[in-house]
């Protein structure tokens, strides 16, 4: 299977590989899996207390090809987003800009999870209740 | 799961002589190839239990004798229909000792037609305590792939690596174990209580996602060792 141009240029050049200190309250940490293909991937976003937006955000995944493309993409949309502006990022979004074929779609929706992941844990810290929906959906 | 645990498949009408059969392979009236029942599943085929401890030698007996009677080769003269369902069933035999005959291809078969694992679009989920850990064993991994690249101390680093193995084999084994201790609850409660089958169902699907955790470590790890 040939990756698109898009997934192998994320891939040769991730961006915003590394990681944030799970210590600091203003920075959120999802860490999701999809077990079938024992991909694991962690998203990190420091997020502002006031203005709500994502000023940081950091990635390391361990999977595919397209898992890490999906995960890099993410934090690029994420940056520069308030929480609620990155919320709304769907993986149909993630699909379409990488071109992923179907086989690879569980990409996609482990980097959505993430994303929901790591601002649900942010809300944790603030102590905001997270609505359900927000939460990693399987 | 309601499934009945009939060793044997649900009557079907022979193609040929158009009796109500309750064989699984031959018809019992007019000894022709049946065709292959919708419902049957690999369990069935060797008309045996869903049970997870398969006989190893009572599973390769069946299957030579049942490969000799459903081969092509004892269908050269017979109609174009009858060639194509043993071919079909042949392969479909091949199959089935394949997936019973491999002690995990069983449990994601079974826990498969039992309804409790669907593969594909993200349907699992993974415990964090899992996740972390696979993550921080990457992370190490990933530590000793850059000190290669840096060509560091390589003596040392091998000695590293193998430990690595070591390590992940020893988790891929405990795994294993564990699959075989739930394999066998499996098996015990098997005509006990649908609550009771599927809390073991859900620890077998969790020590299956375990497993292929640990298997890509395994796999990853010896990659760096060739």
């Amino acid at each position: 299977m040939a990756y698109s141009e898009k997934v192998v240029d994320h891939y040769n050049n991730p961006r915003n590989v590394g990681s944030l200190s799970k210590e600091d309250p203003n920075v959120g940490t999802g860490l999701v899996g999809a077990p079938e293909c024992g991909d694991v991937m962690k998203l990190q976003m420091k997020i502002n207390p006031d203005t709500k937006v994502i000023e940081e955000a950091k990635f390391k995944t361990f999977g595919c090809g397209s898992a890490i493309a999906s995960s890099s993409l993410a934090t690029e949309w994420v940056k520069g987003k308030t929480v609620e502006e990155a919320l709304s990022i769907k993986n149909t979004d993630i699909v379409r800009e990488l071109s992923l074929p179907p086989v690879k779609i569980h990409c996609s929706v482990l980097a959505e999870d993430a994303i929901k992941a790591a601002i649900g844990d942010w809300k944790k810290k603030h102590g905001v209740d997270v609505p359900a929906s927000e939460k990693p959906s399987h | 799961m309601t499934a009945p645990l009939t060793e044997t498949n649900p009557p079907q009408v022979c193609w040929n002589c158009h009796e109500r059969t309750s064989g699984t392979h031959f018809c019992a009236s007019c000894g022709k190839l049946l065709q292959m029942p919708q419902a049957v599943d690999y369990f069935a085929l060797f008309e045996m239990s869903r049970k997870l401890w398969i006989e190893m030698d009572g599973l390769e007996q069946k299957f030579l004798q049942l490969s000799w009677k459903l081969h092509p080769d004892n269908f050269v003269n017979a109609t174009e229909q009858e060639r194509e369902l043993s071919l079909k069933r042949s392969s479909e035999l091949n199959d089935a000792y394949r997936t019973l005959r491999d002690p995990v291809g069983r449990v994601e078969y079974l826990l498969g037609i039992e309804g409790a694992r669907k593969e594909g679009e993200h349907k699992q989920q993974a415990p964090p305590e899992l996740l972390e850990e696979v993550f921080e064993l990457n992370e190490s991994l990933d530590e000793l792939r850059e000190a290669k690249a840096a060509r560091s101390d390589l003596a040392a680093l091998r000695s590293r690596l193998e430990s690595a193995e070591k390590n992940f084999q020893g988790k891929l084994g405990e795994v294993d174990a564990q699959l075989q201790v739930a394999a066998r609850e499996w098996d015990a409660a098997l005509s006990g209580d649908a609550a009771t089958r599927k809390k073991i169902m859900a620890q077998l699907n969790g020590l299956l996602n375990r497993r292929s955790y640990i298997r890509n470590l395994v796999t990853n790890v010896q990659k760096e060792l060739l």
